[in-house]
C-alpha cells in the first residue's frame, strides 16, 4: 500500500510539473462538451427548398405558405426553370425543387386531379427521405382540407395518432449529446493521459529501474492509474455538471449511482489506455493507436449518433465489444429515465474492467521480462 | 533542387522500412473504410417496437402488420399494457409502443374516427424523431389504404373526389444508401488524420533524435527541409484518397460522378492546411507528444464541427459563423460534390477559394514560423 | 581562405544565456591542417562555442570566421566548407549504412558519381566495408561512431567540427577513432574537436582548456605541459580548474 502511494506520489509531482498536457487534460473536455452542447443539434429544420412556380395562383402561393409553415423547410427561393434545380443541388443552394404545374390552382377549382413534382436531391440520403415525408404530410393535409370541405364529416382521416415522448419530450439535442459525449470524452481523455505516464517512463528506462525495487507491476500500475482516475474523474465530474447546469440536461436518477458507474467506466478507459501503450513500440504509434481505437469506436460503434440494430451483424458484434456502448446505456438510463440498476451492462463492464487491468498487467511484465 | 530529392528518399526509406506505418498507410484505411461504411448508416431498422392491441380486430391486425411490413420495426420480445408502457421503455425492452384501444375496428368499419397512441422513447432524440417520422409515414400510407377501401364502397363519392398527387424524384443517389453521403467523410477523416499526424511527428523526431541538428549545419536551407519533410506525406495521402476512392468504388459500389482533376485539386489544398498544421504543431513542441497532442486537440474540434456527423445547417450562428474557418467543412463538401454530384470547379468554387486563402495562410505561417526558430 | 590563412579564428567571442554568459569573450587561431583540441570540464561552453562557430547559434557578441568567411553575416557559406559531428551521433538508425551516407552526400550536393565513389572510399577506410547494407540501429556503438565521422566528411570539408565524438565509446574504439582522425588532418582538414577526456589532449597539435567559459589556457600539449610542471594533461587540467 504504501509502494503504491510513493509511485502514485511521483505521478503527482509529474503531472504538476507538466502543465501543459494538464491544461489540455482539462479544458479540452469543458470545451468540447460546451461547444458540441451547444453547436449539436439533430433536429432537422430551416431546410431549403425551392419553388418553380408555373401557376402563380393563390392555390400555388397557398402551397408554398403550408410548405414553409413550420421551421422544418424555409423557401429558398423562387427559380426559373428546371435546369436551375440541378445546378442549385450542385451547389448545395437547396435540398429540393417543388414544381407547381401550370393549371395548378384551375385544376383544383375545377375538382380535377393535379400533379405537383418534387425533386429532391438525394445526395445526403436521410435528409431526403425527410424532405419528402414532409412534403407528402403537407400535401396529404391539403388533400384532407380539399375532401373536408367538400363533404365536411364525412372525410375525416380513418386513424389519428396521439403522439408521446417520454424521456426528454421536446427531443433537446443537448440531453441526447452530453451523455454520449461523456462517455466519447472520458476514454480520449484516459487514453492520452496513460500514454503521457507510460511513454515517460520508458522513455527514460525508469520503469525498470521501478522494477527492480521490491515491488509487484501490478503494484506499479495501480500507482500509476490513480492519479490520472483522479483527474478523469474531474473531468468527468466537470463535463456533467456544465451539462447539467449550462445545458439543463435532466437528471432523474442518483449522482451517487451516476458516479459509481462512472467510476468503473473511467478504470476500463485508462486500463485500456495502458493496454495500448503496453503494446505500443512507439510514442507515435501508442497515439495513433489511441485515436483510432478509442475515440472512433466510441463516437461511431457506441450508438450515440448511429443506431447499432440498424448496422450489419459483425459491426454489432463488434459494437458489443466497446465499453462506451454500455456506459452510454447506463448514463442515458439513469439521467433520462431515472433508472438505477443495470445488471446486465454493471456486469459486462466490471468484467471489462478486470480484463483489460489483467491483460495490461501482463502486457507490461513481459515486455519487461 | 536535388537536395530535396535526397530528402524524400531518406523518408520513402524509413517509412518503407518501417512495419508499422507501412500498416498504417496501406491497410488502416482500408480497414476503415470498410468498418465506417457500414457503420456509418443513418437509416434506421430494427427499431423495437412494442404492441397494446386492446381491440384484436381485422382492422387492429392489419395495422400492426403494416408496421412490420418492413424491416424498419421489429417487434419486441414483451407484449405492452397501457399500465407498464413507461417501465417497457425504462428497461429499454422497447423504443416504441403502438397502442390500440377497444372499438378501434368498430370505428374503422363505420367510417369513423380513430385514435391510436405512439409512446416514444425520447432518450436518443434522433432515433425518436426519425422513428416517429417513419411511424407517420406508415400511418399515412394506411390511412391512404383505408380511405381508397372506403372509396371503393362508395363510386359515387369516389367520382367526386380529387386530389393532389406528390409525384417525387430523387436526382443524385437516387437509391437513397445513406453511406453514400457518409463514405466521402471517411475518405475526408482518413487524409486528415494521416497527414495530420505524420506530418505532426515527423520534424518533431528528428528534434528529438538530434538529426534535425545535424541537417541545420548542412547547406539544406529550411524551405528544402520543409519541401523534404511535407511532399513524401502529400505523396502518400494523395496514395490513400486514391485507395480508398478504388475501394469504396469496388467494394461499396460508390458512385464516382465527378472529376478525378477536381478531386486532386481540393486535395491539394487541403494538404497545404493539415502539413501546415503539422508543421505548426512541430515548431512549438519539444517532444512527439506534444506534437501529436496539440494535432489531435485542432484535428478533433474541426472532424466534430465539418458537417461530417452532424449537420451545420442545425448549428447555432455562432458556431456556423466558426465553421466558416474550418477547413474541413470545404473540403468535404467538395470530396462529397465529386463522388455524389457531377459537380465542376465552377460549382466547387465558393469551396475552393477559401480552402485556398486557408491552406496558403496555415502553411505560410508555419513556414515563417520554422525558419524563425531555425534560422 | 582570407588572407590571413587561419582555419578557424574567433575574436572575444560571447555567447549569453539570460545572466549566465556561457562563452565569455573567447578569442583563437586555429592553422590549416591542425588538430585543434577544445578541452573543458561538463558546462564550460565547449559545446557553445562550437555551435556557434557551426553557425546553430548566433554569438552574443564578437565574431569569428571560418575558412575565412565571417559566421555572423555568412552563415550559409560557412556551412558548405564544415562538416559537423555532434554528441549524439545524429544517424538515422533505420536506415542501412550507405544509405546514411548516401543521404548526407546528396544533402552536400555531390553528384551520384561523386557520392558513390566516396562512400566507397569511406567505407573501406574507415572498416565499414562488411556493414554497408546493415541497419544502423544495429552496429555497435563504436561503429556508429565510425558512420557520423564519415557522414560529416564525405564532402571533403575544410574543417571538421567533432563534438565530443568519443563519448560512451570503448578506450580500444576511442583509439581507433583517433587514428581516423589523423587520417583526415593528414589529407589536409583541420580538426576541431571538443572532448572532456584528458588522455585524447595529447592527440591534439594544440589544446585549449575552457574553464568557467574563458579560455584558461592555450598551446601545445608539451608545452602545457612543462609549464605546469605536471606529467600529464589530467594534471595540467586539474591545476587550471582548481586555480
Amino acid at each position: 500500500m504504501r509502494q503504491v502511494l510513493a509511485i502514485a506520489r511521483k505521478e503527482v509531482m509529474h503531472i504538476l510539473r507538466d502543465p501543459r498536457s494538464l491544461i489540455v487534460a482539462i479544458l479540452m473536455p469543458l470545451m468540447m462538451v460546451l461547444l458540441y452542447g451547444y453547436a449539436i443539434d439533430m433536429e432537422l429544420r430551416n431546410l431549403p427548398v425551392a419553388v418553380l412556380d408555373y401557376d402563380h395562383t393563390p392555390a400555388s402561393r397557398d402551397l408554398v405558405e403550408r410548405m414553409t409553415s413550420s421551421n422544418f423547410i424555409v423557401n429558398a427561393g423562387y427559380i426559373g426553370n428546371r435546369a436551375e434545380i440541378e445546378k442549385g443541388f450542385r451547389r448545395s443552394h437547396f435540398r429540393a425543387g417543388l414544381v407547381i404545374p401550370d393549371g395548378y390552382g384551375r385544376d383544383l377549382a375545377r375538382g380535377m386531379d393535379t400533379d405537383i413534382q418534387i425533386v429532391i436531391d438525394g445526395a445526403d440520403a436521410a435528409t431526403a427521405q425527410a424532405v419528402e415525408n414532409y412534403l407528402s404530410a403537407v400535401i396529404a393535409k391539403i388533400n384532407r382540407d380539399l375532401l373536408q370541405s367538400r363533404f365536411g364529416d364525412r372525410a375525416q382521416i380513418p386513424v389519428e395518432a396521439r403522439t408521446r415522448i417520454f424521456f426528454n419530450p421536446e427531443l433537446r439535442s443537448p440531453s441526447f449529446v452530453v451523455p454520449g459525449l461523456t462517455a466519447v470524452i472520458m476514454i480520449m481523455i484516459c487514453a492520452l493521459l496513460t500514454s503521457i505516464a507510460v511513454t515517460r517512463e520508458k522513455e527514460t528506462g525508469t520503469l525498470e529501474q521501478i522494477l527492480t525495487a521490491p515491488i509487484a507491476s501490478y503494484q506499479v500500475m495501480v500507482g500509476k492509474v490513480v492519479p490520472y482516475m483522479l483527474i478523469a474523474a474531474i473531468d468527468t465530474a466537470l463535463v456533467l455538471i456544465v451539462g447539467r447546469l449550462v445545458f439543463h440536461v435532466p437528471m432523474e436518477g442518483s449522482w451517487w449511482v451516476l458516479a459509481g458507474y462512472s467510476l468503473v467506466y473511467l478504470f476500463i478507459s485508462l486500463a485500456f489506455g495502458l493496454l495500448i501503450s503496453a503494446i505500443s513500440k512507439t510514442q507515435q504509434v501508442a497515439m495513433l493507436m489511441a485515436l483510432l481505437i478509442t475515440m472512433l469506436p466510441s463516437l461511431i460503434l457506441s450508438g450515440f449518433v448511429f443506431s447499432i440494430a440498424s448496422m450489419p451483424r459483425v459491426l454489432q458484434w463488434i459494437a458489443h465489444l466497446v465499453p462506451a456502448t454500455y456506459y452510454l446505456r447506463v448514463i442515458r438510463g439513469i439521467m433520462l429515465a431515472g433508472r438505477s440498476w443495470f445488471p446486465f451492462e454493471g456486469g459486462v463492464m466490471l468484467l471489462m474492467a478486470a480484463g483489460f487491468m489483467t491483460l495490461a498487467v501482463k502486457r507490461f511484465k513481459s515486455r519487461l521480462d | 533542387m536535388h537536395t530535396i530529392l535526397y530528402l524524400i528518399q531518406k523518408e520513402f526509406r524509413q517509412i518503407l522500412r518501417n512495419k508499422f506505418m507501412l500498416r498504417l498507410i496501406l491497410i488502416a484505411p482500408i480497414m476503415q473504410t470498410l468498418v465506417l461504411g457500414h457503420a456509418l448508416n443513418t437509416d434506421l431498422k430494427n427499431v423495437k417496437l412494442a404492441v397494446a392491441d386492446l381491440d384484436h380486430s381485422r382492422a387492429s391486425r392489419e395495422l400492426v402488420s403494416s408496421f412490420f411490413a418492413s424491416d424498419l420495426f421489429r417487434p419486441a420480445k414483451v407484449s405492452a399494457t397501457p399500465g407498464d408502457i413507461e417501465q417497457i421503455m425504462v428497461r429499454d425492452d422497447a423504443d416504441m409502443v403502438l397502442w390500440i384501444p377497444e372499438h378501434f375496428g368498430r370505428k374503422i368499419a363505420k367510417g369513423e374516427n380513430a385514435v391510436v397512441g405512439i409512446y416514444v422513447n425520447g432518450t436518443n432524440s434522433s432515433l425518436a424523431g426519425l422513428a416517429t417520422g417513419y411511424a407517420s409515414a406508415i400511418l399515412r400510407r394506411q390511412n391512404e389504404t383505408i380511405r381508397r377501401q372506403r372509396l371503393d364502397a362508395n363510386p359515387r363519392m369516389a367520382a367526386a373526389v380529387f386530389e393532389v398527387k406528390p409525384v417525387s424524384r430523387f436526382i443524385y443517389n437516387p437509391e437513397l444508401e445513406t453511406r453514400y453521403y457518409m463514405i466521402p467523410g471517411v475518405v475526408v477523416l482518413i487524409v486528415t488524420i494521416i497527414s495530420g499526424m505524420l506530418s505532426g511527428m515527423a520534424i518533431v523526431r528528428e528534434k528529438e533524435i538530434g538529426t534535425l541538428e545535424q541537417l541545420l549545419v548542412t547547406p539544406i536551407t529550411p524551405l528544402q527541409l520543409i519541401a523534404g519533410k511535407t511532399i513524401p506525406f502529400a505523396i502518400i495521402s494523395f496514395l490513400d484518397i486514391g485507395l480508398v476512392t478504388v475501394f469504396g468504388i469496388l467494394y461499396f459500389r460508390l458512385p464516382f460522378a465527378g472529376s478525378v482533376f477536381l478531386l486532386s485539386g481540393a486535395t491539394l489544398l487541403y494538404l497545404l492546411v493539415t502539413l501546415g498544421v503539422g508543421l505548426l504543431a512541430s515548431t512549438v513542441s519539444q517532444t512527439q507528444q506534444q506534437s501529436m497532442f496539440t494535432v489531435w486537440f485542432i484535428m478533433i474540434f474541426a472532424i466534430l464541427t465539418s458537417g461530417f456527423f452532424f449537420a451545420i445547417e442545425n448549428m447555432p450562428p455562432v458556431v456556423r459563423a466558426m465553421t466558416l474557418v474550418n477547413p474541413l467543412r470545404y473540403f468535404l463538401s467538395v470530396v462529397r460534390g465529386v463522388f455524389l454530384k457531377d459537380i465542376t470547379p465552377m460549382d466547387a468554387m465558393p469551396d475552393l477559394v477559401p480552402l485556398a486563402v486557408i491552406g496558403v495562410i496555415v502553411f505560410g505561417a508555419a513556414v515563417a514560423r520554422f525558419r524563425k526558430r531555425v534560422a | 581562405m582570407n588572407g590571413n590563412g587561419w582555419a578557424v579564428e574567433a575574436r572575444e567571442l560571447t555567447r549569453r544565456f539570460g545572466d549566465f554568459t556561457a562563452v565569455d569573450r573567447v578569442s583563437f587561431q586555429v592553422r590549416q591542417g591542425e588538430i585543434f583540441g577544445f578541452l573543458g570540464a561538463n558546462g564550460a561552453g565547449k559545446t557553445t562555442a562550437i555551435r556557434m562557430l557551426c553557425g546553430l547559434l548566433a554569438p552574443s557578441g564578437g565574431e569569428a570566421w571560418v575558412d575565412g568567411i565571417p559566421i555572423l553575416t555568412q552563415p550559409e557559406r560557412v556551412k558548405l566548407r564544415i562538416g559537423y559531428m555532434s554528441q549524439k551521433f545524429s544517424l538515422y538508425d533505420d536506415l542501412f549504412v550507405l544509405e546514411n551516407l548516401e543521404f548526407y552526400g546528396g544533402i552536400y550536393g555531390l553528384s551520384r558519381k561523386q557520392i558513390v565513389q566516396r562512400s566507397g572510399e569511406m567505407l573501406e577506410r574507415f572498416g565499414l566495408a562488411d556493414y554497408a547494407r546493415s541497419l544502423t540501429a544495429d552496429l555497435p556503438l563504436g561503429y556508429k561512431q565510425r558512420l557520423a565521422l564519415g557522414c560529416a566528411a564525405l564532402h571533403h570539408p575544410g574543417v571538421l567540427f567533432l563534438d565530443e565524438p568519443t563519448s560512451g565509446v570503448d578506450p580500444i574504439a576511442r583509439r581507433r577513432f583517433w587514428e581516423m582522425i589523423y587520417d583526415l588532418a593528414e589529407s589536409g582538414t583541420t580538426v576541431f574537436v571538443t572532448t572532456h577526456y584528458m588522455d585524447e589532449a595529447e592527440y591534439c597539435s594544440r589544446v585549449s582548456i575552457m574553464v568557467d567559459g574563458r579560455i584558461a589556457a592555450l598551446d601545445s600539449p608539451e608545452k602545457l605541459k612543462a609549464a605546469q610542471a605536471a606529467s600529464s594533461m589530467q594534471d595540467v587540467f586539474v591545476n587550471l580548474v582548481n586555480r
